[in-house]
């Protein structure tokens, strides 16, 4: 039972592992952390999976767990205050639609995320990763509204670093 | 085109650039011991809960009987019962707070239960400190007031005093009490703002962050 449970489990995350990566990326600034962060994400929902019900997706369950312990209960050195390097940036602009502003453009926005508070970076995390308002307001337990306005700021923030 | 908008497109293409574990390496994290916050906040709580029991306990016999014959028994017998009742009501709330976290609930609430948690155990180490300040000085105005059964238990060469006058030991006898107290009070109050103050930090500032934008 505890091995069937195990598998199906490992199974899912490694499916899915993607998202954590992705936390991992925004909230840790060098390797070790990001592998440190990985391992208690896995952690935490493994403790939480025998009460996950499978009445919400999987993955939708996975962005709670990994937020609310990248956020909350992770704790490590001062070296994760920081965050990692989005070195590299943009992620494979295909050659034909390449153009210096843009990069240079999405180069500046990174590294505003990457200065976010925790909560606001998770605010941009989930919109970035194509969640509505309502799963926003959900994940983080604000209001719809408040979610939306905060974005509106969120996003008037970067306009200004854009075209200062 | 919304600036967010470009950056999303841009963000969805990561995916190539992101590590990926093998279902062996991942099933290893299985097995792997946390180091979460809660677990930390857990160990320290029940630290606190036991080092004052145990501080209940380590008053020294000589000083029970020095408390018996200043005819304070009762009070401290009574004291005793009190703060017996009072460490179970916050072992009982300690437990229904930390039963309450859970990694599934949503930011906000569980940085609330967190804090929660915290704050029981806060009000237990404040009624420790305060019941110990009250207590010390309640007896020594009681002893001031009844300084004649005093010195003549201090004249007692059981406690080491009867080396000097009455009128001294009194003064020594005072003076070293406070002295413990406040010692002991301060060391206390300063140990636990180290801990609370270090672990909660950060958990306190992102609480914060998401009050803010319910306004």
């Amino acid at each position: 039972m505890n091995k069937e449970l195990e598998h199906k489990f490992v199974t899912q995350l490694e499916e899915n592992q993607n998202i954590v990566h992705k936390i991992c990326r925004l909230y840790t600034n060098d390797a070790d952390s990001h592998n440190d962060l990985f391992q208690e994400v896995t952690i935490q929902l493994w403790k939480a999976y025998p009460k996950f019900r499978g009445d919400s997706k999987f993955s939708t369950w996975m962005y709670r767990v990994a937020l609310n312990t990248a956020i909350t209960l992770y704790r490590k050195s001062k070296r994760r205050v920081q965050t990692q390097d989005f070195e590299g940036v943009s992620f494979k602009i295909k050659a034909e639609e390449y153009d210096d502003t843009i990069e240079q453009q999405l180069k500046l926005m990174y590294d505003a995320v990457k200065d976010l508070n925790d909560i606001d970076k998770a605010l941009v995390f989930l919109y970035l990763e194509d969640k509505n308002y309502r799963e926003i307001s959900e994940t983080l337990g604000i209001t719809e509204v408040n979610a939306r306005v905060k974005m509106n700021r969120i996003k008037e923030k970067l306009r200004k670093i854009l075209n200062p | 085109m919304d600036v967010l908008d470009t950056l999303k497109k841009d963000w969805q293409k990561q995916e190539d650039t992101l590590p990926k574990l093998t279902y062996k390496e991942i099933y290893s994290m299985l097995l792997k011991k946390s180091s979460s916050i809660v677990k930390w906040i857990f160990i320290i709580s029940i630290a606190e809960l036991l080092l004052w029991i145990f501080i209940s306990f380590l008053v020294p016999d000589s000083s029970k009987e020095f408390n018996e014959q200043m005819g304070l028994k009762n009070v401290f017998w009574a004291i005793t019962i009190l703060n017996y009742a009072v460490f179970a009501v916050f072992m009982y709330l300690f437990y229904k707070n930390y039963k309450n976290i859970s990694v599934t609930s949503n930011v906000k609430e569980l940085m609330k239960n967190i804090l929660k948690t915290r704050k029981t155990v806060r009000w237990f180490v404040y009624y420790n400190i305060a019941g110990t300040a009250l207590t010390l000085l309640g007896a020594n105005l009681y002893f001031y007031f009844n300084q004649d059964k005093l010195q003549r238990l201090l004249a007692d060469a059981h406690y080491g005093y009867n080396n000097i006058s009455p009128e001294q030991a009194t003064t020594v006898f005072f003076t070293a009490q406070l002295i413990v107290g406040v010692v002991f009070i301060g060391l206390l109050m300063l140990f636990y703002y180290l801990i609370y103050g270090l672990l909660l930090k950060r958990l306190k500032r992102n609480y914060r962050e998401l009050k803010k934008i319910e306004v």
